[in-house]
């Protein structure tokens, strides 16, 4: 009974992991490319939440179809901060662009405040469920695991394969020698801004299709935190490490909430969340390089 | 005994070898000539030396200590600066602080308090030139300046042994002779060992070293008193250029 | 002599701020909370200086220190309420405490975390805050998610008339009294080999190394007095004022990011800096706080966008440049 209570929370933990990792991408990407922490990444995640809910409660539009509309949203998004803002401190100290990237997301959290109110709200959108064998599971949430899955899949194809996926890589590895080769650096750190604010926002379209209810301006914080130990796991600057670190993640909360929960005197919530963050130390001190990577 | 001694040092980047079972033996007061084409290794054995890097073969021995795997920030006190071949002032001090940073932790063998270190520090800068821009933070200075406050910090250490990677190309004629000629006077007028790498364009300086070292892909090609070693065919062909005439 | 002197210069303007503060506080009915507040934020903004500003190094974990500090005054509080006859001693046991705590903390995360660098520093910092908080939280530690109340100990040991003057007035002086220590240091520090050692290796580290700096010994060290100083701050401007003590106030990442703004508003790893960005921030929003209630981080969001991208040095940053080669040079640093 309770390994197959267990293996089902594993399984929703793997789900719930693909579209955690798709929540980080962006933030290793960013990191990556620009070697900036983006502090602010929660709160792009709940801008996406809440076109998701915007467009489906007014205009009864599928969630799906928002993932476009959040992906353009978030690139403008992306370039508006990049231009105002980031790209004057390429060269500042960290604490200059942790303070920005903070700022940036207390600037959304509040303009959301602002339109919609704080209170916490969700849609409802019925798409049948699916049974797993271990476990029965809404559509919605498959949608997004493998909305999720084909964003990173996506992603990776056109890092390798097109010309400016590889000039971005290319400036990942040596910006210096990238420069030196003719890529133009200054344009590839706009655009992977841009592409990495795009990808938050799509993931917060895919968050609120997991779970569509309490979606608040104030929901991202949660998820920066979980993001950084996400990012760490898969090595901070690889976006795809980042997506196997979500799965790592997904299946690590939800395996040892099970747990925890056996282990009297604890509260299981917190325990999980601790191990996270002792995950994240341990992971910082002896492999900075990611749980993934082989170096 | 030699001031400075590497013995078989080897170090690896990856599959790279950078510095390939090099051999050396520097005297105390000796100025010597390093020389070599880009990549050949010369700004990685300045790092072994001064233990930025550690090698994976052999033992670099200073006055008898081996050092091999002493961290940089014990190394300077035993007596041994460098200057960068990219200068690495810190930018947000003034060159004063500067170069009192230097004496205050690198001087070798005695406690010297800030007061003390600010005094030698206003010494260093009346030398090297740049008393107008004592209180300025370094971060604005000229490259030039930047190299000359380099070489201050470096000798407010009172070393025994200087290491100079001093990479020129790129930079003004007039510039370049001013660092030839403030090189040369160092050189004569200090009374430490001095390893610096000289460029073509500072041939200048050959003149003055007692000895020059050739690296070549890593590994010491030739290690000869100057007047043997620009005579050397090697030298010819991998420093001066096939088509100099001897 | 003279000479020696020069070198004090900088503490009077910083003490005539605290000065004029207190008496203003004191004197002018209704104003001693806003005084308390900047008091709390000047006093935040020079402990983390010493740490932040003279390094470089961001503790994105910081307030983590201030939350054991406040522990450590709540603990001997409610550990200790029994025996009568300590008094007034049981808020020295506190502070005691505070600081043991809050420099255990910092030897850990320090020997560990400053191995890093940047941003994986940062993230490494924020791992401990959000870790420490968890748990305490999940493994029901010094009563888990309950907190600790401790009104009513106070109460007890102090009487209630002492109480209340602690709460309302003392515990305010005290933060005052730890504000201007931490000026001291930090002059200390700048004139002395540590502030030589830490501008260096906050340019530079590598460079550092070179110049003969054991880095890791200088970094612990402000490391530990920052800390340190914040623990002193949570027990008496936490602890005391508001006795009680909840894990997810205490560990609020808020308060670091409110302390990152002082300094850097003010002028990092300068003397005057973060008492001039303490009061700047402390005021700004006092009264945005009244007269746009609901929307004083939406206004203060591209504000700080702003003055980060436009003005990086901060207020004295400008103000040096200003001043420089005047006599008023040797008061701003
Ligand atoms: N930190 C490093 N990581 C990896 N490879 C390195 C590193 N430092 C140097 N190398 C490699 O080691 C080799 C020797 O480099 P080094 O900088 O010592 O040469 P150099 O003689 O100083 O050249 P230059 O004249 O251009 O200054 C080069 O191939 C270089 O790419
Ligand atoms: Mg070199």
């Amino acid at each position: 009974m309770e390994v197959e209570q267990l293996t089902g929370n594993l399984l929703q933990g793997l789900v719930l992991g693909a579209v955690y990792g798709m929540a980080t991408m962006g933030l290793s990407l960013i990191f990556g490319v620009l070697r900036i922490v983006n502090v602010g990444h929660g709160a792009f995640i709940m801008v996406g939440a809440f076109i998701t809910l915007w467009l489906f409660n007014a205009f009864g539009i599928n969630p799906l179809l928002a993932i476009p509309f959040a992906f353009m949203f978030g690139m403008g998004l992306g370039l508006i901060f990049y231009y105002a803002a980031i790209r004057k401190l390429r060269n500042a100290p960290e604490l200059a662009t942790l303070l920005v990237t903070f700022s940036f997301g207390i600037l959304l959290e509040e303009v959301v405040k602002f339109i919609f109110g704080s209170e916490f709200r969700g849609y409802n959108w019925i798409v049948g469920k699916v049974n797993l064998g271990v476990t029965v599971l809404p559509m919605s949430k498959m949608y997004a695991c493998f909305g999720s899955a084909l964003v990173a899949l996506l992603l990776y194809l056109w890092f390798n394969k097109t010309r400016a996926g590889v000039a971005m890589r290319s400036v990942v590895q040596d910006s210096e020698g990238a420069r030196v080769c003719g890529v133009n650096v200054g344009g590839v750190y706009a655009f992977s801004f841009a592409l990495g604010i795009g990808l938050t926002v799509v993931s917060g379209v895919m968050l609120t299709m997991f779970i569509p209810v309490g979606i608040n301006p104030y929901m991202g914080g949660g998820y920066t935190l979980k993001a950084f130990v996400i990012a760490v796991l898969g090595g901070l600057s690889s976006p795809y490490g980042a997506f196997f670190g979500g799965l790592i993640f997904g299946l690590i909360e939800n395996g040892s909430y099970t747990l925890f929960a056996l282990i009297p005197g604890v509260e299981p919530f917190a325990m999980t969340r601790f191990l996270s963050f002792a995950m994240l130390l341990i992971i910082l001190l002896i492999k900075p390089t990611g749980l993934l990577s082989t170096k | 005994m030699p001031l400075l001694k590497l013995e078989n040092v080897t170090k690896r980047f990856g599959g790279l070898i950078a510095v390939n079972r090099v051999n050396l033996e520097i005297k105390a007061g000796q100025f010597i000539g390093i020389v070599g084409p880009n990549g050949s290794g010369k700004t990685t054995l300045f790092n072994i030396v001064n233990g930025v890097f550690f090698p994976e073969e052999g033992k670099v021995i200073f006055e008898d200590q081996n050092i091999t795997i002493l961290p940089p920030y014990k190394r300077a006190p035993l007596g041994i600066a460098r200057t960068f071949q990219i200068p690495r002032p810190f930018c947000g001090a003034t060159v004063r602080e500067n170069i009192a940073v230097g004496a205050m932790f690198g001087t070798h063998g005695r406690y010297v308090n800030v007061d003390e270190s600010l005094e030698i520090a206003d010494n260093t800068i009346k030398r090297v030139g740049l008393r107008k821009h004592r209180d300025k933070p370094a971060g604005i200075l000229t490259p030039v300046e930047k190299k000359l406050m380099e070489i201050a910090r470096a000798l407010a250490m009172k070393p025994k042994l200087l290491l100079m990677d001093e990479a020129m190309a790129g930079m003004h004629p007039n510039d370049i002779d001013r660092m030839v000629d403030f090189i040369k006077k160092i050189a004569t007028e200090e009374k430490i060992a001095i390893v610096a790498m000289v460029e073509h364009i500072m041939r200048a300086l050959l003149g003055m070293a007692e000895k020059i070292i050739v690296l070549h892909h890593g590994a010491k090609l030739v290690d000869a008193p100057t007047k043997e070693a620009l005579e050397d065919p090697k030298v010819v062909e991998v420093y001066l250029g096939k088509n100099t005439k001897k | 002599m003279k000479k020696k002197l020069i070198k004090f210069y900088p503490l009077i303007p910083v003490f005539t701020v605290y000065i004029l503060l207190f008496f203003i506080g004191k004197n002018v009915p209704g104003m001693w909370q806003l005084v308390a507040m900047l008091l709390f934020y000047c006093a935040l903004g020079q402990a983390f200086n010493i740490f932040l500003g003279m390094t470089g190094y961001v503790d994105f974990g910081y307030v983590a220190f201030m939350g054991v500090g406040t522990y450590g005054m709540a603990l001997a509080i409610t550990r200790l309420a029994s025996i009568e006859e300590l008094g007034i001693g049981i808020i020295v046991a506190g502070f005691a405490l505070a600081l043991l705590m809050s420099t255990l903390l910092s030897l850990a995360v320090g020997a560990v975390a400053l191995r890093l660098r940047g941003a994986y520093f940062a993230i490494a910092t924020i791992g401990v805050n959000e870790g420490l908080r968890f748990l305490i939280e999940g493994a029901r530690i010094w009563n888990g998610s309950e907190g600790l109340i401790f009104v009513s100990d106070i109460n007890n040991i102090l009487g209630r008339d002492t109480a209340d003057a602690l709460m309302t007035f003392w515990a305010d002086v005290m933060v005052l009294v730890i504000a201007a220590l931490a000026a001291v240091v930090t002059l200390y520090y700048m004139r002395s080999k540590i502030g030589y050692a830490l501008t260096a290796l906050r340019e530079d580290e590598d460079a550092a190394k070179v110049m003969g700096i054991n880095v890791t010994k200088y970094k612990i060290i402000a490391f530990i007095t920052s800390s340190c100083f914040a623990g002193l701050i949570g027990a008496a401007s936490w602890a005391l004022k508001t006795p009680y003590v909840f894990p997810p106030e205490v560990f609020e990442i808020q308060y670091t990011i409110e302390a990152i703004i002082i300094v850097l508003l003010g002028g990092a790893g300068t003397l005057l800096g973060p008492v001039a960005g303490g009061l700047i921030y402390g005021i700004s929003k006092y009264y945005l706080a009244v007269y746009v209630p609901g929307f004083q981080l939406l206004i203060f969001a591209p504000i700080i966008i702003v003055i980060i991208t436009l003005f990086p040095e901060g207020i004295l940053g400008m103000l040096k440049n200003r001043f420089q080669n005047t006599g008023l040079a040797h008061f701003i640093i």
